[in-house]
């Protein structure tokens, strides 16, 4: 396509490289930034001789093993838990209502940070929660709470518990976003309608002609989830044993530990981390050519029947118990912030007051306003970078490089704990002195690969005749996008942007560190909070964490209806 | 998260018990000092050309005050400190919350790597203990300016010398004193009829109430004052020489006479500590959830004041009680202290010393605003300074606590203790 030379089309051209370097250089200066320490090279201290002290350090320091086998297997087990019950669900619920049904209950769970997920489930697991109250003293006889090792237990089993829950839904939509997708989902319905009609039953049809398919679009996703349980510090901050942490945590602690010097072993251990995390990556490679090699012959055998009535009795029966977990923890939830005095084994407080909304929604403007303010910001400049970058693909009729696409996804895969900290070393390189400036940076590392994700099969898929036929009309290009594409685009452009706000929403690490702690936001509030002695407040918070973004998606999906409504 | 600034000081319970302190304090510290002297004193600081420079370049600026904000109490009142400091000098006051006042101690190592030497991002910071230490070794400090304070002649500090040293080491004018605290034990009395007193009835208590006692992990600030608690007390049998070598920078021989006594006693104690000492909870608010729960009966805090307005909030049973351990109770100064880098370092000295002032200090000092005991010696304020300081409230039941008058204050540890009682309780319990 021959395109005019305007400031439009010279804009749009050039957004492809600015959104690649908005994402690389933050990321590889932070990477820089605590690679230098770790080899002990920090002028401050002056430490100027690049050894290798801080790995020695970190390597001896008690229970680095334990940490790092933490990190390691409550990431995988939870990554594989929440892909295994994913397409256990899409299998028995395929071409049945509940499926939408489940997505739309588990929905408001994506949103829901993960500090906010992590104390509703704490809520409902400590001795003395919602769980034990549900059976005390009745059956359990218990009028003190038991004195169990839930959450904390040194296995990291509330931290699976706790990012399973949470990865789930992501997993579910982004899956059912690719059967959401005309030309796939058509193609991959008949085929498994095919399959039915060749008399396999319904869950082995999927297993053996939908799953294969399937598979190839959720593995970057799945890639993500996977790096990013590894190196999360809310859920195990708050669920997660502390004799020893997982390493994440640990280098946290260390990062802000008063001596000073530990900082070298901090980046030590952030290197440590970014091992695992390819480690991990690499495990899950490997597994997956293991199951691939394993299954071949299987997936031909012409079996039609594989116990597919008992896979979904237990399918039944656990998507009834992960339903059953999240409506009891948001009942405990809502409970505690209205709560008076709550003693053990009352299931119910002894008196509800409304005190601790009032006084939280005077304390929260400031944090509120911050929290909008950085949101709105950084997805405006997401959205429209995504959609330049879009559109620059569509009039070079090309996609961008498998490379490039490999760089959105980069601070998904990088553990954030490894480049935060340098990042904050970057802006002081620089003298980045405003603080808003820098926490808008820093979330938008973390909203523009997720809005990209959401926004680019809906453009690529949008029918390339409209375009011709408005050119052919005399439309210039930036007529089209302005007019053409964008209105046609307005539903998935507002998803992608709740998305966006919802993921700034829930940034605390970028948060506190670029914003030198200056700007509070509704998820710095709630985290120290969350630490803090108020069961009733810090459920106000991380109840407002969760209706925020709740009111954005439904925004979202109701302004496209009315609009639609009106123009009818 | 250790929250290192989690000290904030004991009610007084009444003007009667206040006073009584500040009485005895005063007699034992500077029983000729006269009030007046120290009114001129202040006069003469205030009006001389150093402070009035200092006031006309600090008035209309921005004061980053880098403080623990996990308290809503301590939040509102920084929040009034802010209104009044904006009335007299028009300074914009901003309290950035900190979860941990370390972090505000990476915030300036970094500014300093980065070569920032004089357009720093934190005025001010809430300090004391290993904080001040590790920021003073690294001469991330302004020195010498505490004395400029005009204020700081309230303290008494020549016969005082709490007032300038920090957990034993010497502040050297980068710290003026805002507040002191001691630590306070409270329980459930629906619960507990027999209350460990002592340090040895706590390890007899917790073996007859398994799983219903336990202390943050070090090295968060609150755990470490219990597991200090505790070494002071088991060596209190020890000669005179011995025990004073806690107060110096622990050597490895006076490591090795000293803290095996705490091992064997925390062997003894943790199979009976909640999660049968297997976890520990990582802040020490956790601990007043905890109790809130009903899954602790006894614990302990540094903020007696919190008490009473916790149960207030429904946050605590109606039923708690607070009391000091017969055997001693472990008592510090906080500070507040500027980096060297800080860009408003004149405007910063403003508010320090506003929060010094009498009025500032007996403000802070009411239950229901913090309860956080002053640090100026009211023998040194005029009477109408002095009446300041009697406040009546009607209270809480609370807020009085047993056995304040009939225990003694246990001086902190030299800072270089912290960090080889981490360093071993890590390796000894750390991993489980």
């Amino acid at each position: 396509m021959i395109v005019a030379n305007t400031l439009f089309t010279r804009l749009v051209r050039n957004s492809p490289y600015l959104l690649i370097a908005l994402l690389v250089v933050p990321v590889a200066g932070g990477l820089l930034g605590v690679l230098l320490p770790a080899f002990s090279w920090l002028p401050a201290l002056n430490e100027t001789n690049f050894n290798l002290s801080g790995f020695s350090q970190l390597f001896s320091t008690p229970g680095i093993d334990k940490m790092v086998w933490l990190s390691f297997s409550t990431s995988l087990i939870s990554t594989l838990l929440a892909f295994l019950i994913t397409i256990l669900i899409l299998a028995s619920y395929f071409n049945s209502p509940w499926l939408h049904r489940i997505q739309r209950l588990l929905g408001p769970i994506l949103v829901i940070p993960h500090a906010a997920a992590a104390i509703a489930i704490g809520f409902l697991i400590t001795p003395s929660g919602f769980l034990t109250r549900l059976f005390s003293p009745w059956l359990s006889g218990w009028d003190t709470p038991p004195d169990w090792l839930f959450p904390h237990d040194p296995m990291g089993i509330s931290i699976i518990i706790g990012l399973t829950v949470k990865e789930l839904p992501f997993l579910l939509l982004i899956a059912l976003g690719v059967l959401a997708q005309p030309e796939i989902g058509k193609k991959l319905r008949a085929q498994h309608k095919v399959a039915l009609s060749l008399g396999y039953c319904p869950m082995t049809a999927f297993f053996k002609v939908v799953l294969p398919n399937l598979y190839g679009y959720m593995r970057l996703p799945l890639l993500a989830v996977l790096a990013y349980s590894s190196a999360s510090v809310e859920m195990p901050l708050i669920l997660g044993p502390n004799t020893p942490p997982t390493l994440a945590v640990a280098i946290m602690q260390w990062f802000h530990d008063v001596d000073l010097s530990l900082r070298i072993k901090a980046s030590a251990g952030a290197i440590l981390q970014i091992g695992i995390t390819v480690i991990l990556l690499l495990t899950w490679k490997s597994l997956e050519v293991a199951i691939k090699k394993g299954s071949a012959a299987i997936l031909v055998n012409g079996e039609r029947e594989f116990g597919g009535m008992i896979i979904q009795r237990f399918t039944h029966l656990l998507t009834s118990i992960i339903l059953s977990i999240i409506g009891l923890a948001l009942v405990a939830m809502v409970l505690w912030s209205f709560a008076g005095f709550w003693s053990f084994p009352d299931l119910f407080p002894q008196q509800l007051v409304g005190q601790h909304w009032q006084t939280a929604i005077m304390q929260m403007q400031t944090p509120l306003w911050n929290t909008l303010l950085i949101a709105i910001t950084s997805t405006f400049i997401a959205i429209a970078l995504t959609l330049f970058a879009l559109e620059a693909e569509q009039q070079n009729t090309k996609t961008i490089s498998s490379i490039s696409g490999f760089i959105i996804y980069l601070p998904l895969l990088i553990p954030s704990i490894a480049f935060l900290f340098g990042l904050v070393w970057v802006f002081e390189q620089v003298g980045s002195q405003h603080a808003y400036i820098n926490v808008i940076l820093a979330h938008l590392l973390f909203v523009l690969p997720y809005v990209f994700l959401s926004l680019a099969n809906s453009y690529r898929l949008l029918d390339p005749r409209f375009g011709s036929v408005a050119a052919s009309l005399g439309a210039s290009p930036s007529k089209i996008f302005w007019q053409l594409k964008l209105p046609l685009l307005l539903g998935p452009i507002l998803i992608a942007a709740a998305l966006g706000l919802a993921i700034s929403f829930s940034q605390y690490l970028p948060t506190l560190l670029a914003g030198a702690g200056r700007i509070n936001t509704i998820t710095t509030e709630a985290v120290t909070l969350a630490n803090g002695a108020s069961r009733r407040t810090s459920a106000v918070y991380a109840l407002v964490q969760m209706l925020l973004p709740a009111l954005f998606f439904l925004l979202a999906w109701a302004i496209p209806k009315c609009l639609y409504r009106a123009r009818a | 998260m250790q929250l290192n600034n989690y000290y904030r000081q004991l009610t007084p319970v009444s003007c009667c018990i206040s006073f009584c302190f500040v009485i005895m304090l005063s007699l034992s510290s500077n029983v000729f000092a006269s009030a007046t002297s120290a009114e001129a004193d202040v006069a003469a600081k205030q009006n001389s050309p150093l402070w009035q420079a200092i006031e006309k370049r600090g008035a209309n600026q921005s004061v980053y005050f880098h403080a623990w904000g996990g308290d809503a109490q301590i939040n509102n009142y920084i929040q009034w400190v802010g209104d009044r400091v904006e009335a007299l000098y028009n300074i914009d006051l901003n309290h950035v919350k900190l979860t941990d006042t370390a972090e505000a101690v990476s915030r300036v190592l970094a500014e300093k790597s980065a070569n920032n030497h004089n357009n720093g991002q934190v005025d001010l910071v809430w300090i004391n203990g290993a904080n001040f230490d590790s920021m003073a070794k690294n001469g991330l400090l302004a020195p010498n300016w505490a004395g400029q304070l005009p204020n700081f002649v309230l303290t008494n500090p020549t016969n005082n010398p709490a007032m300038t040293r920090d957990f034993g080491v010497p502040t050297q004018g980068m710290e003026a004193p805002w507040g002191q605290a001691a630590l306070t034990f409270y329980f459930d009395s629906l619960k507990v009829k027999n209350v460990p007193e002592t340090l040895p009835e706590l390890l007899a208590w917790t073996k007859q109430n398994p799983g219903r006692f336990t202390y943050p992990k070090p090295p968060e600030f609150l755990g470490m004052s219990f597991l200090k608690y505790a070494l002071i007390i088991l060596n209190e049998s020890q000669p005179t020489d011995v025990k004073e070598q806690l107060y110096l920078p622990a050597t490895a021989q006076s490591q090795a006479l000293l803290l095996p006594k705490l091992w064997s006693f925390l062997d003894e104690l943790h199979p009976n500590l909640w999660h049968s000492g297997k976890h520990f909870v990582s802040n020490g608010l956790a601990l007043r959830r905890l109790m809130a729960d009903t899954e602790l009966q006894v614990s302990f805090t540094f903020s007696a004041a919190e008490i009473p307005s916790a149960i207030s909030r429904y946050d605590l049973p109606d039923t708690t009680r607070t009391y000091r351990m017969k055997d001693g109770s472990l008592s510090n100064i906080h500070f507040v202290a500027i980096p060297y880098n800080s860009a408003h370092i004149d405007s910063a000295k403003l508010v320090a010393n506003f929060l010094l002032s009498p009025e500032a200090q007996s403000k802070k000092q009411e239950t229901a605003i913090w309860g956080d005991n002053s640090v100026l010696d009211l023998s040194q304020l005029t009477p109408s300074q002095q009446s300041l300081f009697e406040v009546a409230e009607k209270q809480h039941i609370s807020a009085t606590i047993i056995n304040i008058d009939n225990t003694r204050l246990l001086s902190e540890l030299h800072p270089s203790w912290v960090k080889v009682i981490t360093d071993q309780w890590l390796i000894r319990y750390g991993v489980q």
